[in-house]
């Protein structure tokens, strides 16, 4: 951190927003749904806000899944509603769709494929991280 | 002046929640100006006045309790997160919340996500 601080504003471009990272599986726990209702209140307040599935947080993106089958409410249908907050910015890990032979088969547009440097880039970009 | 937010996702019996106090303390002693901590998730049972931790093991609630008395820290539990864990917010006197808490919403969260120069979570 010291070492970005010492370099020049104008080299570095001036991070902004909250960067939601998203590591869990969607039906094992509640942390995805979680993460859902943070983005989607900075998203009602107008605040930038990025989301990036990480590790088992792919499986979240994964499309034909439905939670109503082990009884939980299918909170992954709401993704669709980003685009009325204005959510944007949705990035995936290439990485770990890889090492889970997963395709790029999502349930929502507009989703981001990244190498892992490109979205340790993206996530530099923000001012705030949060991961759940 | 730089301003620091956290927020705490882990429950009062949690040893990651001793290493949050530990930070948040140091951070106040520093003379960091810390806006608030924000308990989401399993933090927000730190506001349920009937927790009871052996009186041998850390006592995570005491800490938070005497640091808001100290430094008038403000500590906002997410009442969404704390309804859920059997903590009820909504009577009159909010029986069961620990007054050292402030019961908010994630709204909470956004204002001081956007005052907080750093954000740290654990």
């Amino acid at each position: 951190m010291t070492i970005i601080e010492q370099q020049t504003p104008a080299i570095l471009p001036k991070e902004s927003g909250l960067a939601i990272i998203n590591s869990k599986a969607p039906f094992s726990s509640n942390h995805g749904k979680d993460a859902l209702d943070v983005a989607l209140i900075f998203g009602s307040f107008e605040q930038k806000v990025s989301l990036f599935f990480q590790g088992d947080g792919v499986y979240q993106l994964i499309a034909n899944q439905d939670g109503r089958l082990v009884s939980i409410k299918d909170y992954l249908k709401t993704f669709s509603a980003f685009e009325f907050y204005d959510i944007e910015d949705i990035y995936a890990c290439q990485q770990s769709l890889v090492n889970r032979q997963l395709n790029e088969t999502f349930h929502i547009n507009d989703v981001q494929v990244l190498t892992s440097i490109e979205f340790g880039k993206a996530l530099n970009r923000h001012q705030h991280v949060l991961r759940f | 002046m730089k301003t620091l937010a956290v927020v705490v996702t882990t429950p009062p019996y949690s040893h990651l929640t001793i290493t949050a106090l530990t930070y948040v303390e140091a951070a106040l002693v520093a003379g960091i100006n810390v806006i608030g901590v924000f308990f989401y998730q399993d933090g927000a049972m730190h506001a349920n006045k009937n927790t009871s931790i052996a009186s041998d093991e850390y006592q995570a609630i005491a800490h938070w309790q005497r640091l808001q008395q100290q430094y008038q820290l403000p500590l906002h539990i997410c009442i969404t997160a704390a309804e859920k864990r059997g903590i009820a917010c909504d009577s009159i006197d909010n029986e069961q919340v620990n007054k050292a808490f402030t019961v908010s919403g994630l709204g909470e969260l956004v204002e001081l996500t956007t005052k907080a120069s750093r954000l740290v979570q654990f």
